[in-house]
């Protein structure tokens, strides 16, 4: 039968981009334990309406972790406790009565916040802007099934293609690196035939905007992929720094 | 007020295909800017969501005339024939696109693209990416448009009204959510691709934001909606929450079981079942593989016979078992780790030790903005493509794995067309248009943020639950004149209240209260043009099942709905015949 339990939440809350901001306290009380967080969220939404106040405003939209677009850190962790779950499929059973939960958004320099939980990633589009995909145009390509994709490959590729772009990555590494996201990106097409021939430009611009966006560098805390809802391995940030030295050895003169 | 930006080409959808559309302008004409539109980040579209696949012959045991005959006849013959053609034709060659852009398709053992069973289908020819197809494939298309510089986004923007001078579509008055300011975007072609309106249904498996707007949006303008009467059922949800469970879970081998573990499709004419254990199983186009129409109403007759399981935990609602146990947990991680993902997190359950509880729910809508076989409407400057419009080439009932290629071929397909038409009309004066979106952000501000309605006023969210729960009872799996009278009763009522709804939030930025009242104006002409449709069609046919009209009725029927809209009024309801080209109208067997 359902259970319930009451919380406090201690809620980070941001009018504008320019705005300090501050936590605000809020209780959330007779919450049902088969609730996702999010659903915890729009309870807490409901009742701050009725009382005329502003609602919690947090990014979501497909609720069936696919779309990338929730997170939050709670109590000092991206996406919660559980671990390859982003924030709409962890359940409020895995919290207990009485506890208080800390909510913030990612904090970062390279996604400003805009408001409350909502930050601007688009800082991710811009470094894949600058080469994450392949070129080739459309009318031109041969039968599919004549390029052979080993199994392997395949996979490792699939495996990194399966990044949601959420930013958790980012949010818990204490140097705010976005080396776990470009890495995934990058190996993805690494790995496959069709992203052979743009390999070493893709990597020296990927990297180039990742720098420039103001994204730190890994030092090998392995918080990313603990935080990562896709289980993302670091392995990919491997590949990259390997594709990227690479990409810079031939480029510089002999 | 009312910033203006100009382009010459304006995308409203940044799903599949109003990404495929945007690409399309870009390769085809790099000179021309395109401006893509969508309500909220593209990555949110529902095509993200799509699991099982996309339909392409590719492998030499299966050909392009099986794949016409098996969406022809799925669709039970209310396919125009000729878009079906150009589907099966061209989709091949856009999936191998996607594969050329980076797209990780599954693979065979030996290197080749891998393809799976699915519903309806003769001959193995679903691509995909483990059961997160429609993720990997918008990734892909989205990572594609970031490389053309003559793109630009206008993200989390919502479209409130086309832009029409001298009987032209102009552009868009958009409503910038991040500021709540009107903007107005000109261009000399609009292409809708806005995705279906399931969310006015209260059970479905559709997300909030596919509210219909773009159908709304046409419609307004005098565009008919077509075929809008057929909405389908997806046999698969899971009871509580509405989440899809894929096709492809049937598709590897998962069977349907009533209460008493049988396997009761085989009593409503779709063949005897093979052991789990027999190489054959799965069939195509037999029993589990059969099409969701057909698979959606014989759960209605089971529980009417009192063969489903009520759920206590959900309200009693009642239920089937999906069982994929015999699969094995290697397989299921393989081919199906997001079903097994989605049961423990939403169901509690494993599906390799459980079987999953199902029933159906409201999944696609096969209607939509009528348009031609190359993606134009009756408004000139106005193009649609996807879920959106209707071509038509799902018919009474869309074949699973069908639309995710629908997007990408009819996507491009009206890209090309608008390229191409760009330049041909006379582009309208810039100041007309601004004072359009001027207005247009006056009349909302009247309406709706100044609190006139504060007293005696209605709050949307009430409205759009009365709305969906209505369609639910009225235009559900069966209907009749009856339960479909009532439904356009409540509408009417509704529209009156609608237009007394009262907000609380008077504010500019991320004012979702205000979207959601625009969208719910939107849901009730949509849901209108359903209903109505429904009405005039007495006949049964695919997804549209009337209890008093039990037939299907070629003699009156073979033709296409039209609604129109008429100010203060039910909708007008024409006919249009459907084109026929090689495949005659005939029964619809399955495991026979």
């Amino acid at each position: 039968m359902a259970q319930m339990i009451n919380l406090t939440l201690k809620v980070w809350r941001q009018d504008h981009v320019n705005d300090k901001g501050r936590f605000e306290e809020y209780r959330a009380n007779n919450i049902d334990t088969a609730m996702s967080f999010l659903e915890m969220l729009d309870v807490v939404n409901e009742r701050l309406e009725k009382d005329g106040k502003a609602p919690i405003a947090f990014d979501h939209d497909c609720r069936e972790g696919i779309c990338g677009q929730c997170g939050a850190v709670i109590n000092g962790k991206a996406h919660g406790p559980d671990k390859g779950t982003p924030l709409c499929q962890l359940h409020m059973r895995r919290f207990r009565d009485g506890q208080t939960l800390i909510i913030e958004p990612w904090r970062t320099k390279g996604f400003p916040i805009l408001r409350d939980l909502v930050v601007d990633r688009s800082a991710f589009d811009r470094i894949v802007a600058a080469g994450g995909y392949v070129t080739v145009r459309t009318g031109q390509a041969p039968e599919a099934a004549t390029i052979l994709v080993p199994r392997d490959d395949a996979e490792v590729a699939f495996e990194a293609a399966a990044c949601i772009g959420c930013g958790a990555c980012v949010a818990a590494c204490p140097n705010a690196s976005a080396m776990l996201f470009v890495g995934a990106k990058m190996s993805q097409f690494s790995h496959l035939p069709q992203g052979q021939p743009e390999r070493h430009r893709r990597a020296i611009n990927m990297v180039r905007q990742m720098d420039a966006e103001g994204f730190g560098n890994c030092t090998n805390h392995y918080l990313c992929e603990a935080a990562c809802p896709a289980n993302i391995s670091v392995e990919h940030i491997a590949q990259m720094n390997r594709d990227y030295l690479r990409a810079v050895l031939k480029s510089k003169p002999a | 007020m009312a910033e203006t930006f100009e382009h010459d080409v304006v995308v409203v959808g940044g799903g599949g295909a109003g990404l495929r559309a945007a690409i399309a302008v870009a390769e085809r004409n790099p000179e021309l800017s395109v401006a893509l539109l969508s309500k909220v980040y593209p990555m949110r579209s529902h095509t993200v969501t799509a699991e099982g696949g996309a339909a392409g012959v590719i492998k030499s045991n299966d050909d392009l005339e099986t794949h016409c005959y098996d969406t022809v006849s799925g669709a039970d013959w209310l396919a125009d024939q000729d878009a079906v053609e150009i589907l099966v034709n061209d989709a091949p060659r856009q999936l191998i696109q996607l594969e050329h852009w980076g797209c990780p398709w599954s693979r065979e053992r030996d290197g080749s693209v891998a393809v799976r069973s699915f519903g309806g289908m003769k001959n193995q020819r679903t691509w995909y990416a483990a059961d997160k197809s429609g993720f990997h494939m918008l990734h892909t298309l989205f990572q594609t448009t970031l490389k053309y510089p003559t793109i630009t986004r206008y993200d989390e923007h919502y479209a409130a009204k086309l832009l029409i001078e001298d009987g032209r579509c102009g552009g868009v008055a958009a409503l910038d959510l991040r500021t709540g300011s009107m903007r107005a975007i000109t261009a000399n072609s609009v292409i809708l691709a806005t995705g279906g309106a399931g969310y006015v249904f209260a059970f479905t498996t559709n997300g909030a934001i596919k509210t219909g707007d773009g159908m709304a949006l046409a419609y307004r303008a005098g565009v008919p909606l077509k075929d809008m009467e057929f909405v389908q059922y997806h046999p698969t949800g899971l009871p509580g929450t509405g989440i899809l469970i894929t096709e492809a879970a049937r598709g590897e081998g998962g069977i349907m079981l009533n209460r008493h573990g049988r396997r009761y499709l085989q009593d409503y004419d779709l063949g005897q079942p093979l052991e789990v254990t027999d190489p054959r199983h799965p069939q195509n186009r037999m029993m589990e593989l059969g099409p969701r129409d057909r698979l959606s109403q014989a759960f209605h007759y089971e529980r009417e016979k009192g063969n489903t399981f009520k759920m206590e935990e959900f309200e009693d609602v009642d239920a089937v078992h999906l069982d994929i146990r015999h699969l094995g947990e290697k397989r299921i991680d393989e081919r199906l780790p997001f079903v097994r993902e989605l049961c423990r997190d939403y169901q509690g359950i494993d599906p390799v030790h459980e079987p999953i509880p199902v029933r159906p729910v409201v999944h696609y809508t096969m209607g939509g903005i009528d348009t031609d076989i190359d993606g134009r409407t009756a408004l000139p400057g106005l193009y649609a493509a996807g879920e959106c419009a209707c071509v038509s080439v799902n018919g009474a009932n869309r074949l699973g794995s069908n639309s995710l290629v629908e997007i990408l071929v009819f996507g491009e397909r009206a890209a090309n067309t608008a390229t191409e038409e760009a330049g041909e009309l006379k582009r309208p004066n810039p100041d007309a248009l601004r004072t359009q979106a001027k207005d247009e952000a006056k009349r909302i501000q009247q309406t709706l943020l100044n609190g006139a309605n504060a007293n005696g006023g209605v709050r949307p969210a009430h409205v759009r639950n009365k709305l969906r729960k209505v369609m639910e009872a009225g235009c559900g799996i069966f209907r009749d004149a009856g339960t479909i009278q009532t439904a356009c009763d409540a509408l009417a009522e509704l529209s009156e209240q609608a237009a007394r709804m009262t907000l609380d939030d008077h504010g500019g930025a991320y004012n979702t209260q205000l979207i959601n009242a625009l969208e719910i104006t939107g849901m009730l002409e949509v849901a209108s043009a359903m209903a109505h449709s429904a009405h005039a069609r007495t006949e049964s046919r695919g997804s549209h099942q009337r209890t008093d009209y039990p037939e299907r009725d070629d003699a009156q029927f073979l033709k296409h709905t039209l609604a129109y809209r008429q100010e203060a009024a039910a909708p007008r309801i024409d006919w249009k015949d459907v084109t026929i080209t090689r495949w005659p109208p005939g029964e619809r067997t399955y495991g026979r």
